[in-house]
């Protein structure tokens, strides 16, 4: 234990109680305390004065004999202890009793420390020093921690105000009897996954999902580039191939290397009853029609945008009729760490979609296949999922 | 993941095996450094023994193309396996780095 101050953090003018019954002990822990640079103390002359003084001006620090009248030093600290708001006040307790009974019985009722009197100066003034730092850097800490977790929060409802709202979906339905179901659950407070929901001039609805590389703020961020982007870019007569060209082509000079995002995009084409999309190596999005057993893979490899400005994407077509059903998501579904520590792919989605693919309810089918993930496994990446239905 | 390096004249390979993730981003940042400080002009990062790879590891693998194509040298994944096939194959990675089989 040093007496040597750290730089960061100011503890000179910590207020500090000194507790004890004792006139002439009060007076000399006050002039030691002062000779060693701290002037904001303040004196209690038992354990009642002393939770009186700290419930008018909670102290940084108290220094509290044991054996007092009215109420000892052991209550003071249980009471203290009691109380949320003081349950980190350093207690430095200063005593004759010195058995390690006394301690131990010292320490159970919440003392930080323990020194023995008489008091020696120069280890008194380290151990209030390490304790005040210590208190210091600790509220320091937990000042940091408090600030990010509210600045997280915003961001957290930002970023989900980048998704379309639920109106969006109704009018989906209202508009194009095309029903909707999404989910969207970052790892952490905030993803690198976005979808979002628009019509082009021949009224056709496009849907996009992305995920961008790795999660957390980093990712979360370009998401919002992204969203910026999407919102610029012209959508008549949409060709979903074309568009990915063009994204890519905008993406490429803001992404750092190693950073990219998977990326499906598609038009429901309701007059040729066909779902037309791009990919730029999402996972592979399902489809199926009333009556089939089991879901189809849709081709969705290609060059995530990021990694090549010049790169060229496909356009794909799979039948989309009325009463068939479209299940796009993002790789943290499929790559689900089973409780038996393998991945389960995305053959092992497609499984879990089958066994919920005929309820008739778009929500009911996500959570039904959420749930099931769910059972087998922890997700470790930001989840989107997003089921489409036609309905006329 | 683990990797192995072993230097033949003018050809480095590196071995990897385990699985390629997020959290090897310190490992991957060191292996890196091995390879733009070795003088072979063909590196060939030996992927057989790898089972599985994310969209970050698949960042990574990025990272470690552009730094060596930088120095003017070759990289070349080998040997793909199972899911890692499957992730190089849907991300049409061959279209910026040699992949054989």
């Amino acid at each position: 234990m040093t007496g040597t101050s750290s730089a960061s953090v100011n503890i000179r003018n910590s207020r500090i109680l000194v507790v004890d019954d004792n006139r002439v002990n009060r007076h000399l822990l006050v002039a030691v305390l002062q000779r060693g640079g701290f002037s904001n103390v303040g004196t209690a002359e038992d354990g009642v004065d002393a939770l009186a003084r700290i419930g008018e001006a909670p102290p940084d620090l108290m220094l509290l004999d044991l054996m007092m009248p009215k109420m000892d030093g052991f209550e003071v600290c249980r009471q203290v202890r009691a109380n949320p708001a003081w349950k980190d006040l350093p207690i430095l307790v200063q005593s004759s009793l010195s058995s390690s009974d006394d301690r131990k019985h010292a320490f159970s009722a919440g003392a930080t420390d323990f020194v023995t009197k008489p008091i020696n100066a120069t280890e008194l003034l380290s151990r209030v020093r390490i304790h005040l730092e210590n208190q210091a850097l600790l509220r320091d800490l937990q000042q940091y921690r408090n600030r990010r977790q509210t600045e997280l929060a915003l961001a957290r409802s930002m970023q989900e105000r980048l998704l379309p709202p639920p109106s969006r979906l109704a009018q989906a339905r209202t508009d194009l009897g095309l029903s909707l179901s999404a989910h969207f659950e970052p790892s952490s407070e905030l993803g690198g996954d976005f979808w979002d929901l628009r019509r082009d001039d021949r009224d056709r609805l496009i849907v996009w999902l992305v995920d961008f590389s790795g999660h957390g703020v980093g990712a979360a961020l370009n998401t919002f580039r992204l969203h910026a982007i999407l919102r610029q870019m012209d959508l008549s007569n949409f060709d979903p191939a074309e568009h990915l060209r063009e994204v890519n082509e905008r993406v490429c000079p803001l992404l750092r290397n190693g950073q990219f995002a998977t990326m499906l995009v598609g038009v429901v084409d309701q007059a040729t009853d066909t779902f037309h999309y791009a990919s730029a190596g999402a996972p592979a999005p399902m489809i199926w029609q009333p009556g089939d057993d089991v879901p189809e893979f849709g081709d969705s490899s290609g060059l995530p945008v990021g990694i090549l400005a010049s790169a060229r994407y496909e356009n794909r077509d799979v039948p989309l009729p009325v009463g068939a059903r479209l299940f796009l998501y993002s790789d943290g579904a499929s790559e689900l760490w089973t409780s038996d520590d393998t991945v389960l792919g995305e053959e092992g989605l497609l499984e879990i979609a089958r066994q919920h693919m005929h309820l008739p309810d778009d929500n009911h089918f996500l959570d039904g296949v959420l749930d099931s993930l769910a059972a087998l496994g922890s997700f470790n990446d930001d989840v989107t999922a997003l089921v489409l239905t036609r309905r006329r | 993941m683990d990797y192995r390096i072993e230097q033949n004249g003018a050809e480095l390979k590196i071995s990897l095996s385990g699985r390629l993730t997020f959290n090897d981003h310190g490992k991957v940042r060191a292996m890196i450094q091995e390879m733009v400080q070795s003088s072979a002009n063909r590196q060939i990062l030996v992927i057989s023994g790898l089972e599985f790879v994310d969209s970050s590891g698949l960042g990574m693998i990025l990272v470690a193309r552009e730094e060596v194509s930088q120095l003017n040298k070759n990289l070349t994944l080998r040997g793909a396996q199972g899911q890692v096939k499957r992730v190089l194959t849907v991300a049409q990675l061959g279209k910026v780095i040699d992949i054989e089989d």
